[in-house]
């Protein structure tokens, strides 16, 4: 087992530069999620460290060795593809041992890994089915077999859930989940889920075109975003973002000098008295989901915002509610650039 | 659903329907139906002129008898297998490997080597006859079935080539890159994870160049010259004598001639088929 330590690493395709330097250290035994919108260069950066894609420049070590220009197989890593990658003409069991019996392991050894693999994932009824043969979340299972199999120093995930329907994604995600602390591997997982960031990560990165936006533990970049992006990506619904002109006289006193733009999230709103409210919006229209609502709002300076409560009776449709939030609850941000402040 | 079915159509229409398809039928199959019936005539009717009549003696036992007992066409048949059946494999062969490097490595020069194996389809091959013939004579292999052979894989392999590097290109490319992952050596994925899945691919252009090799007249006639080294295509001929035609022997000749390549149709229908639209929808 090892950690992963990328050193400014540089990726082009030809003369477009995808990746500008990124340094990151994973810690032995750590669940790494990168997260970020689709192409920002975090699959890229799987690729690379698996060995798939070349490094242009920079340098990436697993434990103590430097993998750079070292062959996928010989870097210690197995992968499991956000398309499964199973082999259509082989058994469950032959997917599973196929690396294995390639690089020459005695029958009864690649035998005795894969029954135990199987035994982890309970996948020791369909050995000798076909893929075709299995559900998505099946498939999924034995790619992840696969991986186990060959007892690698980090496993790494392409946006392995993407294909499975919800359910079936809480359920795989709690099963990775455990395996991971079953295993106590070093693992890289990618996804543009950032719920599944949240759910399965030590540590989140957060990746925008091909720069490392923030790096911390899940409730981290929660609480404390760095920059307005980030802000925005982690947490569902969105954090909101007022301008001045949106906010009270109340309001406009908690917006830190040098800011312009104030945040909120959905979640921390409440309804308060006019004189104690950070701005005041009429709600347009309302997603009831049973535990809570999510109420779309509209100040009248224009800006579109949701609010999360569970008490939607204070909401009237049109009619002005005035909204408070506590001032540790409030993000400040420079407009210009992006930071907080 | 677009046709309506006939069945639903008006009374007119479907009689038309009825009267048309047999005669378009017939009209299509009637050189088939000529030497068909030419096969079981007697030499005497075309020395009479009775080309287009019926038989005046049925002699469907004697030509026939003939053509597997008193002539070469059994040498001949032998040939063409002989012949078609390397030619098959090893242009199956080359070109899953070509396809392989041409579908799956990024290198300078690809696209290049690609046009270059489709390009060489567009060359008339008529032009060809006479620099293959010298090359074929200097080689020594003039009228042997290895020179047939040899130019057969190399003027195939193109189309092949085209064919498999494309049937390649649609397969997942992260099959192979999980392959490397897990550390299996190159020709290991090739063999043991492209191959299986080029099954349909191989089977259908067996199939097809088969047909295309059996079928081959042009450079049988070209590069070849007696028993010892022609298909049948050529073969057949050989009932001729020096001022006049056998039409009778000729005919019972292509019809026997025929019948593999008939046969493999129908047996591998569905190869045929999938190796004509192979990649056309997907």
């Amino acid at each position: 087992m090892s950690g992963v330590t990328l050193n400014h690493v540089i990726k082009k395709f030809g003369e477009t530069q995808v990746i500008h330097g990124v340094d990151l250290d994973i810690k032995d035994g750590e669940l790494c999620v990168f997260v970020g919108p689709s192409g920002c260069g975090k699959s890229t950066l799987l690729r690379m460290i698996a060995g798939l894609e070349q490094t242009s420049a920079g340098t990436i070590t697993i434990g103590d060795r430097d993998v750079t220009t070292a062959d996928p197989a010989d870097r210690g890593v197995a992968m499991v593809f956000q398309s499964y990658a199973l082999y259509p003409h082989m058994t469950v069991a032959e997917n599973m041992g196929f690396g294995l019996k390639m690089n020459g392991v005695p029958r009864d050894v690649v035998r005795e890994k894969v029954l135990e693999a199987a035994k982890i994932l309970k996948l020791e009824d369909y050995l000798d089915r076909r893929p075709k043969a299995l559900s998505g979340g099946q498939r999924q299972r034995v790619a992840i077999g696969r991986a186990i199999v060959r007892g690698p120093e980090v496993f790494l995930f392409d946006e392995p859930l993407s294909n499975l329907d919800a359910a079936l994604r809480v359920q795989t995600r709690i099963e990775i989940a455990r395996l991971h602390e079953r295993l106590g591997t070093t693992m890289i997982y990618v996804t543009h889920d950032q719920v599944e960031a949240m759910t399965l990560a030590d540590k989140i990165v957060v990746l925008r075109g091909g720069n490392i936006e923030q790096i911390g533990a899940p409730i981290d970049l929660y609480e404390n975003p760095r920059n307005m992006f980030v802000a925005e990506f982690i947490g569902s619904p969105s954090m909101n973002f007022f301008n001045a002109s949106d906010l009270s006289e109340a309001g406009q006193t908690l917006l830190k000098p040098g800011s312009d733009v104030f945040g909120v999230r959905p979640e921390h709103f409440n309804v308060v008295d006019q004189a104690d409210a950070i701005l005041s919006a009429r709600p347009d229209f309302v997603e009831n989901l049973g535990e809570y609502a999510l109420i779309y709002c509209k100040t009248d300076a224009g800006s579109e915002f949701i609010v999360k409560s569970t008490e939607l009776q204070k909401f009237a449709k049109g009619e002005l509610v005035h909204l408070g939030a506590d001032a540790d609850k409030t993000y400040c941000f420079d407009g210009t650039t992006q930071l907080r402040v | 659903m677009f046709p309506t079915p006939i069945q639903q159509r008006s009374r007119a229409s479907q009689f038309s329907y009825q009267v048309f398809l047999p005669i378009a039928l017939i009209l299509w199959l009637l050189p088939l139906i000529a030497v068909m019936i030419f096969s079981i005539k007697p030499d005497g009717d075309f020395v009479k002129g009775n080309f287009w009549g019926l038989p005046s003696s049925f002699e469907f036992f004697n030509n026939y008898g003939r053509v597997f007992f008193a002539s070469d066409m059994p040498q001949y048949l032998l040939n063409s297998v002989f012949i078609t059946v390397p030619t098959v494999i090893g242009a199956v062969a080359l070109s899953s490997m070509t396809g392989f490097a041409l579908g799956v490595y990024k290198f300078r020069g690809n696209l290049l080597i690609f046009f270059m194996f489709i390009a060489g389809n567009f060359v008339p091959f008529q032009i060809l006859m006479v620099p293959v013939r010298d090359l074929t004579v200097n080689l020594n292999l003039y009228d042997t079935k290895l020179g047939l052979i040899l130019f057969h894989i190399a003027f195939q392999t193109g189309f092949c080539t085209l064919f498999m590097r494309n049937f390649i290109r649609a397969l997942p490319y992260s099959l192979i890159e999980a392959a490397r992952v897990e550390g299996v050596a190159e020709w290991k994925i090739f063999v043991y994870v492209v191959l299986p899945l080029m099954k349909p691919a191989i089977a259908a252009l067996s199939v097809l160049i088969f047909t295309f090799i059996w079928n081959d007249y042009f450079w049988a006639i070209v590069l070849t010259q007696g028993p010892d080294a022609q298909p049948v295509t050529a073969g057949i001929t050989a009932f001729n004598s020096q001022y006049r035609a056998a039409y009778h022997m000729m005919s019972a000749g292509s019809i026997v001639a025929a019948i593999p390549p008939v046969f493999m149709f129908f047996l591998m229908q569905k190869h045929f088929i999938a190796g004509l639209t192979l990649g056309a929808v997907k």
